[in-house]
């Protein structure tokens, strides 16, 4: 079967890897035509989501798996995140003002969420009905 | 890369420095550092970020924290940082919440 995604990764829920999988999407990202500005954040982004992950949809285990793909084409720089953990509720996903935000900064993934929605063009999150989160991310590139 | 951190003492404050990646992994050797920090000095608690090549929202959450900790902005400074943690405080809009210098 033909992968739909240029690169997936699978990687084990735990925070010790996080380093390891930010030089890989970075590693992919510089093939892509992104300034360097552009890639730390979109690292940083993506990184986001996978400590929201480990953390809210994982409660922390680290013996969890998490998938990541990237994909590019029609324009676009898609990188997307699935865990099968404890779906996140809305309130904890959905955009929020800058205000709203440092009212609250101390609480736990809103930042992360912040981060995200600030650093790409397009942001799905979707989560399952018994288990799971999708977030999709999406960059507009030249 | 792992984080390191090292205290110093400077004129009756704390300094801690901080030198590599701070992370959901890192981040909690950093608040320790911090808050050992807050509890060791009178005076005011520094931290070193000029060689942090990376910093995510949790080690943003764990300069909050100290910032609390330490009794405000006045107390609680960041020396130094590195472009990438700059980069992580203005996309937070969190830059204006520290007090940001070049030395203590």
């Amino acid at each position: 079967m033909v992968p739909d995604k240029d690169l997936t990764i699978v990687f084990r829920s735990s925070p010790r890897l996080l380093g390891d999988v930010r030089a890989m999407i970075r590693s992919y990202l510089c093939n892509q035509g992104l300034d360097e500005d552009k890639i730390q954040e979109v690292v940083l982004a993506v990184d986001e989501a996978c400590t929201n992950s480990i953390r809210h949809a994982y409660t922390g285990q680290e013996d969890k798996k998490l998938e990541l793909s990237m994909n590019s084409g029609d324009g676009w720089i898609e990188l997307e995140l699935c865990d099968s953990g404890i779906p996140a509720p809305y309130d904890r996903v959905k955009r929020k003002s800058d205000e709203a935000i440092a009212a609250e900064v101390l609480t736990p993934g809103g930042l992360g969420m912040h981060l995200i929605y600030n650093v790409f063009d397009d942001v799905t999150f979707t989560p399952g009905e018994a288990e799971g989160n999708t977030i999709m991310m999406r960059l507009r590139c030249a | 890369m792992a984080l390191e951190l090292s205290q110093v003492e400077q004129d009756g404050h704390c300094i801690v420095m901080a030198k590599g990646e701070i992370d959901l992994y890192s981040s909690p050797q950093l608040r320790e550092a911090i808050l050992k920090a807050c509890k060791a000095t009178k005076g005011k608690v520094g931290v070193n970020l000029s060689e942090v090549a990376y910093m995510d929202s949790s080690g943003v959450a764990t300069l909050v924290e100290g910032l609390q900790a330490s009794g405000g902005a006045d107390s609680f400074l960041l020396l130094a940082p590195s472009p990438s943690v700059l980069k992580v405080l203005q996309l937070s809009r969190l830059d204006s919440v520290f007090s940001i210098v070049e030395t203590l």
